[in-house]
């Protein structure tokens, strides 16, 4: 079964190019069942990896451009009155998919991030009364422009929180990019294979909670947040949910490797992707350092038994 | 711009400001009004800061154009003030101008070490143990406000314990430096501020309102290694007046000019004494003053103390500081050994004019009594039968005290007896002057005396064929107040320390024992910490090394700075052992120390396999296998689940392979 996982990764590399991590870490993030924010600038292939994301799991995608006027009833869904039979009919709105791309999340207003945001934490749509739910699995993928970007509604902490991993793309590197230019042109109508079906992922899921997470495993985690809530370097810490998402994310990247226990290089790949959005800097000066995830693992020993 | 609120809910700010303001507060005296103002009015802005009433802070532009003009005021009122006292009103004003512009780290820092700087200039001001409590809290709390801003998220219990064992842990070593570190001299000259608060001063003029009664601060104590006097006996002299102008007492001139002269000689005045004595150490109260106490006749072997010929005890420097001294009195001993045609000269002296009627008295007594015992017989007749009164509340004699206390008013305190005789005395052809110090002294124990500022008192000494005499005529007048101190002697108009907050709760027993407590603490607090000199350290030295040779005192030293690494090493000692809790990652730190020894050190941060990694292509060949098996039990004991046979097992590869690592890698080094 984990080998399925490996063909993924190679499916979308295909596409994604000189991404490996990148897109190891976008898988690790739909297994463990979390929401991805891809922020990045415009161009950088966001919207391709989370088509590609979709495809490789046979999954429906939807697709939701965020802008300033976008109202949250156009991404819900409304309720039309039907002549012929008299009544209201649900007419359900693009985020009933299982694999929703939330395009330029912090263009949009306040009004209709929080709704999202809130069908992303519950699993569920609550309008005039009435409780949809959505489909399972359900995978947002949200994409942002970097906040100094003009035009934008940046999240708040609270929601950020609600995105299990941030990634960010960059720049490919030069044969990377060389080689993306070289293909032909046709290959925006190219499918890409689908390697895993529906049942085969919940299966998966379930088999998360058996990746065996040892006292020393949950020890570093324990110190990587406490060394957050007690150092001087950050004004926002690491909260309990927080270390929830890192252990979740560890033992996905686990499975994702073909392991049923986690080490501490498990922690250490996901952290970055899982931390960074939830710390910020105490000051100005240590922001312009390394990233502050960076600056969490330097200072704190796996080992120290 | 205005600039963001750095404060906001920041507690190591908010203890700073406060212990600045407990700081400025405790030093009250020595600094001017304004600057006390100026560091609320910080406090207040950044208080307003920490509660978020105020989101901005002030702008630069404004704390600079305030600090400009307090400059220039602090320079303006500042120019009288002398070094030491305009540096401490520079430093407090600009640690207020810093707490108001406090936004970066370098300004915290700063202003952190300013306050443990300003806290050890209160200890030059304030001594008593109360103030030195009160430092030491302050300094726990500046602690407090740094464990802080070190992990601001950290709740306010876990702070003060981590705070306090840090203390724990310092406080032997700062007993070790406080007993053992060379006692260095004063290194500035102190202020003279405090000097008008004595009970004493070196002009007395009985005319003026009564002031010296009443306060109950320490003058000094004594603690005795003899028998101690009786009440009738504790006449300490402080001070010798001689010269009367016919209103005020003061030293004389002359005498003032040949006690220099003497004393740049090097010529003491060595009377030669024997007899009984009472044998006692004082420990003087900073007065900003070099007269001392003692009992006639004083004599001490201290180097700091010289013996005037009028008998009077001098310390070679002010009194910036308390001061401790030792004593013998020879109690017995007539006082005849001064410069007596000096003596003669000086004590004869009366002014031209004024006084008329007590001249006439005297005349008339002169006339009547043939020799100086009837007379001054007839003088204590005045005081026995002219219906005279003990009084702290004297009322004010401009002009011709001396007549208006003698027959109008009838009513007056010690200066106004001793002033009113002793002239009388003078006028009468007898030599005699004014002596100022302290009748009493409370007992606490059986050897030790405190004598407070309200035991100030003044006699007179009149000079017979057998030396100096002292005559008290205030005891004729209200012998209660020899026998049982000032308190009793006045009890009936209720004027003792009626300027003393809670003087009235003097009768209730248990806060009276509470008072006396302190006193007792205070007592030791200045006899063993404060009166520790450098002679007792050299005593403490000497008993425990014998004699102090450079080389014994080398190896003392030697000893102590070994005794202080052993003491942090203990509170090291659970880090440096190794965790034998968990055997596996025993081995493992073993193997990780063998390759650090051949140059490749693990990043504290680097997970086991990475460091595998980097090891195989550092190493390659059997080393690398070797440390790859290693990691791999290691990762398999610590990281899966195992049963217990595997994990022994494991144990078993990792006991076996850190040998095989060593010499692996002795083979590829060799």
């Amino acid at each position: 079964m984990q080998t399925q996982i490996q063909q993924a990764v190679e499916q979308i590399s295909t596409l994604i190019l000189g991404k490996q991590q990148e897109v190891r870490l976008a898988l690790t993030c739909l297994l463990a069942g979390g929401h991805l924010l891809i922020e990045d600038l415009p161009g950088m292939g966001k919207t391709t990896l989370s088509h590609a994301l979709a495809q490789v799991f046979g999954l429906n995608f939807s697709r939701i451009q965020f802008t300033s006027d976008l109202l949250p009833a156009d991404m819900l869904g409304v309720n039309i009155f039907d002549n012929q039979q008299q009544s209201f009919r649900f007419h359900p709105g693009p985020i009933f998919s299982q694999v929703v791309l939330a395009d330029e999340i912090n263009r949009a207003s306040p009004k209709t991030q929080s709704a999202l945001l809130e069908a992303m934490e519950e699993h569920q749509v609550s309008l005039d009364g009435k409780t949809h739910h959505l489909p399972e699995p359900f995978f947002v993928i949200g994409t942002q422009n970097p906040v100094h970007q003009a035009g934008t509604y940046p999240l708040p902490e609270s929601q950020l929180d609600r995105f299990l991993m941030r990634v960010q793309l960059g720049y490919p590197n030069w044969q990377a990019e060389k080689k993306m230019l070289q293909q032909p042109q046709a290959d925006r109508s190219v499918r890409l294979k689908q390697v895993i079906d529906i049942q085969q992922l919940l299966r998966l899921q379930q088999h998360l909670g058996k990746i065996h997470a040892s006292e020393g495993i949950l020890d570093y985690i324990l110190r990587l947040v406490t060394f957050s809530r007690e150092s001087d370097l950050f004004a926002n810490a690491l909260s309990p949910r927080a270390s929830k998402a890192i252990l979740q994310a560890a033992r996905s990247w686990a499975l994702l490797h073909e392991r049923d226990y986690l080490i501490p290089e498990d922690i250490q790949a996901v952290l970055p992707a899982v931390a960074e959005h939830r710390l910020r800097a105490a000051l100005a000066e240590h922001q312009s350092k390394s990233s502050l995830s960076r600056q969490l693992l330097e200072h704190v020993d796996p080992l120290a038994a | 711009m205005p600039r963001l609120n750095p404060s906001a809910h920041n507690h190591a700010h908010l203890l700073l400001s406060l212990v600045l303001l407990v700081n400025a507060a405790s030093l009250f005296e020595p600094l001017q009004l304004w600057i006390l103002l100026l560091v609320l009015c910080a406090v207040i802005i950044r208080l307003s800061l920490f509660l978020n009433w105020q989101k901005h802070q002030l702008s630069v532009r404004t704390l600079n154009l305030l600090a400009v003009l307090s400059a220039i005021v602090l320079a303006y009122f500042g120019w009288q003030l002398g070094l030491l006292l305009g540096m401490l009103n520079l430093l407090v004003m600009a640690s207020s101008l810093k707490l108001m512009l406090l936004a970066s780290r370098r300004d915290y820092f700063q202003l952190i070490s300013v306050q443990f700087f300003l806290i050890g200039t209160g200890l030059v001001f304030n001594q008593s143990i109360a103030f030195s409590m009160l430092y030491g809290l302050l300094t726990l709390l500046l602690l407090l406000s740094l464990a802080f801003h070190i992990s601001p998220s950290s709740a306010w219990l876990q702070q003060s314990h981590r705070v306090g064992m840090l203390c724990l842990q310092a406080l032997p070593i700062a007993l070790l430096l406080f007993l053992v570190m060379p006692k260095l001299g004063p290194m500035w000259q102190m202020p003279t501020a405090k000097g008008t608060e004595t009970g004493l001063s070196e002009r007395v003029t009985p005319g003026d309102v009564a002031q010296l009664a009443r306060s109950a601060d320490l003058a000094f104590r004594a603690t005795f290694d003899s028998i101690v006097p009786n009440t009738s006996q504790r006449y300490w002299r402080a001070l010798t007046l001689e010269d009367f102008d016919g209103k005020s007492w003061q030293v004389h001139p002359y005498r003032q000019k040949l006690r220099e002269r003497y004393r740049s000689a090097g010529l003491a005045f060595r009377p030669a004494i024997e007899g009984p004595s009472f044998d006692y150490q004082v420990i003087a109260e900073p007065t900003q003053q070099r007269w001392l106490f003692g009992l006639d006749i004083a004599i001490s072997s201290d180097p700091q103390v010289w013996l005037s010929h009028d008998y009077q005890l001098v310390s070679r420097i002010n009194l910036q500081s308390s001061l401790a001294y030792k004593v013998k009195s020879y109690f017995m001993a007539p006082l005849q050994e001064g410069i007596p045609e000096l003596d003669n000269r000086l004590n004869l002296q009366v002014p031209a004019e004024g006084n008329p009627r007590t001249r006439e008295l005297a005349l008339q007594l002169r006339a009547e009594h043939v020799g100086d015992k009837a007379y001054l017989q007839a003088v204590k007749e005045v005081f026995t039968a002219g219906g005279f009164r003990y009084t702290l509340r004297p009322n004010p004699m401009p002009v011709d005290p001396v007549d208006q206390f003698l027959f109008e008013d009838k009513a007056g305190f010690c200066a106004h007896y001793a002033s009113a005789a002793a002239y009388m005395l003078r006028l009468g052809g007898i030599p005699a002057r004014m002596v100022t110090g302290y009748l009493g002294g409370e007992m606490r124990g059986d050897r030790y005396m405190s004598v407070y500022q309200y035991d100030a008192h003044a006699w007179v000494e009149w000079l017979s064929d057998q030396g100096w005499q002292r005559f008290d005529p205030t005891v004729l007048v209200s012998p209660l107040r020899l026998d049982y101190g000032l308190e009793r002697a006045v009890a009936y108009e209720e004027s003792f320390l009626l300027d003393t907050p809670l003087a009235g709760f003097r009768n209730i027993a248990w806060l009276n024992e509470f008072r006396l407590m302190l006193a007792d603490m205070d007592y030791l607090w200045s006899r063993w910490v404060l009166g520790f000199s450098r002679e007792n350290q050299q005593d403490m030295l000497k008993s425990l090394l014998g004699k102090l040779t450079p080389t014994r005192l080398a190896l003392f030293g030697l000893a102590l700075v070994l005794a202080i690494a052993l003491l942090l090493g203990l509170y090291q000692l659970k880090h440096w052992l190794p965790d034998r809790s968990n055997p596996s990652a025993w081995y493992y730190k073993k193997a990780l120390k063998l390759l650090a020894k051949q140059g490749l050190q693990r990043p504290s941060w680097q997970g086991p396999q990475d460091f595998n990694q980097e090891v195989a292509q550092r190493f390659p060949g059997k080393a690398a296998r070797c440390f790859g098996q290693l990691t791999y039990h290691y990762m398999r004991m610590n990281y899966r689940p195992m049963s217990e046979q595997e994990q022994k097992a494991s144990l078993s590869q990792l006991r076996r392979l850190v040998p095989q690592l060593k010499q692996a890698l002795s083979e590829g080094g060799g």
